[in-house]
């Protein structure tokens, strides 16, 4: 978790390999089949080209990113608000980067605004956006 | 199963899907974990059950035919930590429906509860529909 929460502070990047192997994974755990995502047959035939993996794989990364940083703050009272730009694509490397944008104070009750992005290995976004922390309360 | 009540053409904002209920059993946590190469924290991963509604979405939208629905945007807005073993229930709802040009777009509203009700999580999920 983070030591110090301060405007501008990076969080620790996630980096990732997209493997089949993994999105098949993702398939079975979530019952999302949607062949776009696991038949390379039916996927390589549409405009995409090929499988594309499952965008809430993409996003799992950003969580993953957040609850290093926020423990369970994150968990219990974190909000987010993502685009997926691209699909990201077995044997792509995905970089999850963030920072902390903004501290605000509301009602005693402070907040981190976040900025993320995913990027894969050729720098294209694949998902962008922004996540909200509450991480302190001052009430009583 | 998808809402065989009604066509993608027949939905409406407000329309409600049929409410699907999920275990998220320590096999569930681990085969997702394994998936998302990540260790875990001894809790449910809060995208774990996003998982499950997003799943809930896909059996339950009725997509028309060849059509590939391409999720565009996601909302989150997450309410507890969830212990392993709890069973949850999501709800999905039409929040608007827009058509521009060749692009059909749904807003759902997503919400999950827990066993006493309580809101694990909530959220808002765009779905692109090029025709």
């Amino acid at each position: 978790m983070l030591t110090e929460i301060q405007e501008g502070k990076a969080l620790n990047s996630v980096v990732k390999y997209i493997t089949q192997e993994n999105i098949n994974l993702y398939a079975e755990a979530s019952g999302d089949f949607n062949p776009i995502h696991i038949d390379e047959s039916f996927a390589g035939r549409t405009p995409l080209g090929g499988t594309i993996a499952h965008g809430m794989l993409s996003l799992a990364y950003v969580s993953e990113m957040m609850t290093s940083a926020f423990g369970q703050n994150w968990l219990s009272e974190g909000r987010l608000r993502a685009k997926f730009k691209e699909p990201a694509r077995p044997g792509d490397t995905l970089t999850i980067e963030g920072k902390i944008n903004c501290i605000e104070q509301k009602d005693d009750v402070s907040y981190a605004n976040c900025t993320f992005e995913c990027r894969n290995q050729k720098g294209d976004m694949i998902v962008t956006g922004e996540a909200i922390v509450k991480f302190s309360s001052g009430k009583k | 199963m998808p809402d065989k009540a009604i066509s993608y053409e027949e939905l409406t904002p407000g329309h409600k899907f049929p409410s699907t209920k999920y275990e998220l059993s320590a096999s569930f946590v681990s085969k997702y974990l394994k998936a998302v190469d990540s260790k875990g924290d001894g809790f449910v991963p809060p995208l774990a059950i996003t998982a499950c509604v997003i799943a809930a979405t896909t059996k339950s939208v009725p997509i028309p035919p060849d059509t590939i629905a391409i999720h565009a945007s996601q909302e989150l807005e997450f309410f507890k930590v969830v212990p392993i073993g709890t069973t949850i229930e999501c709800h999905i709802g039409v929040l608007q429906k827009i058509s521009r040009g060749k692009m059909n777009m749904l807003i759902l509203e997503l919400e999950v509860i827990d066993k006493d009700k309580e809101k694990v999580q909530s959220g808002k999920a765009t779905i692109a529909l090029p025709t």
